[in-house]
């Protein structure tokens, strides 16, 4: 019985020992890559990154952001390179000038207009709405005031 | 809302229909190239049929097609003749050369096809995809024109047929041959 428990708990404490091991042994150059390929596109697959993507050519850009490293090219510089070769498209964010400010501005620019536009509705519409006159609650007859009476007795 | 406000607001919508219609009909898988009018990046590579090493710089000072195929490619098939033709249209011009890139490709295969579906000019090997990368490639079939100066004057995204082939033969290719002004156009 004992035996059998030492075994199952040696099977579960090696379940995630590889998977440790694997977190571990990501060097500063792995980080690097990851870092930089997540800011790029794979052209290929449209919504994907080069890091997520496992298209041959995602693979293949992995490999020259390796190899760039290794070569001691900075982030920047490697980034420059697959602009000047795909230009803007490339980059998972478009980069924030020229007309891509747009790009960033429009959704909080419609979301003010729109706000705008709802209040002044909003507003128009409770000024414009007529309030009734307030009239006096009509008083009790006889019979409502016994039938609430007779309630409150029972 | 009074009358400016109503107008603006159906200019504003207007304006976010348009952008939307034109969206509809854009391709989505069409990137713009960022390389015409630049210098093409020197490449070196091991020749598909005899394993020579093809090097860009050979050919300096004259007009290079360079086309991406794969062997896996189904569109590459489709413009094989036509490229073939192409080749066949100029290839006794002294200062024009046509190259074959194999991209994303075992060379068994690649040197099947080529035997398949034939081949009257040399195919560069990229080994790594560093060569495509260069390019700016993203898929297969891809043409670029390279003019004397080793500048980029073209590219086409997909098979050289038809009106296409027409035009990176008439409007690209001859003129840059006799020295004459071209339209430098992508797809």
């Amino acid at each position: 019985m004992s035996i059998r428990l030492t075994w199952c708990l040696a099977a579960l404490l090696m379940i995630p020992l590889p998977l440790s091991a694997a977190v571990q042994d990501e060097t500063d150059v792995d980080i690097q890559v990851r870092e930089i390929a997540k800011t790029l596109r794979c052209t290929v697959c449209q919504t994907e990154n080069i890091w997520e993507s496992g298209a041959p050519l995602a693979q293949q850009m992995r490999g020259v952001i390796r190899d760039r490293i290794a070569l001691g090219h900075s982030t920047e510089e490697i980034r420059a390179y697959f602009l000047s070769r795909y230009g803007d498209y490339i980059l998972m964010e478009p980069p924030k000038h020229g007309v891509n400010w747009l790009i960033w501005v429009a959704p909080f620019l419609l979301l003010v207009i729109g706000g705008f536009f709802l209040y002044k509705e909003v507003t128009h519409w409770v000024r414009d709405t007529p309030t009734p006159p307030s009239q006096p609650e009509p008083p009790l007859d006889d019979e409502a005031r016994k039938r609430i009476e007779r309630e409150l007795k029972s | 809302m009074n009358k400016g406000w109503q107008l603006t607001l159906i200019l504003c919508l207007i304006g976010l229909f348009a952008l939307f219609y034109q969206g509809l009909w854009g391709d989505p898988r069409h990137i713009p190239t960022v390389l015409i009018e630049t210098d093409a990046p020197n490449f070196e590579g091991p020749d598909v049929e005899t394993g020579q090493t093809i090097s860009l710089d050979q050919f300096k000072g004259k007009v290079v097609l360079l086309n991406f195929w794969a062997s896996w490619c189904y569109e590459c098939k489709v413009e094989h003749k036509s490229i073939l033709q192409l080749h066949q249209l100029f290839k006794d011009n002294p200062d024009f050369v046509m190259l074959g890139v194999n991209y994303q490709d075992e060379l068994p295969d690649a040197q099947k096809y080529l035997k398949e579906y034939g081949s009257t000019f040399s195919h560069v090997r990229d080994l790594k995809g560093q060569l495509a990368i260069d390019y700016g490639v993203y898929g297969v079939p891809e043409t670029f024109v390279i003019d004397q100066q080793g500048k980029i004057r073209h590219k086409w995204v997909g098979p050289i047929t038809g009106e296409v082939y027409t035009n990176i033969t008439q409007k690209v290719i001859a003129p840059l041959l006799n020295a004459q002004p071209t339209t430098t156009t992508t797809s």
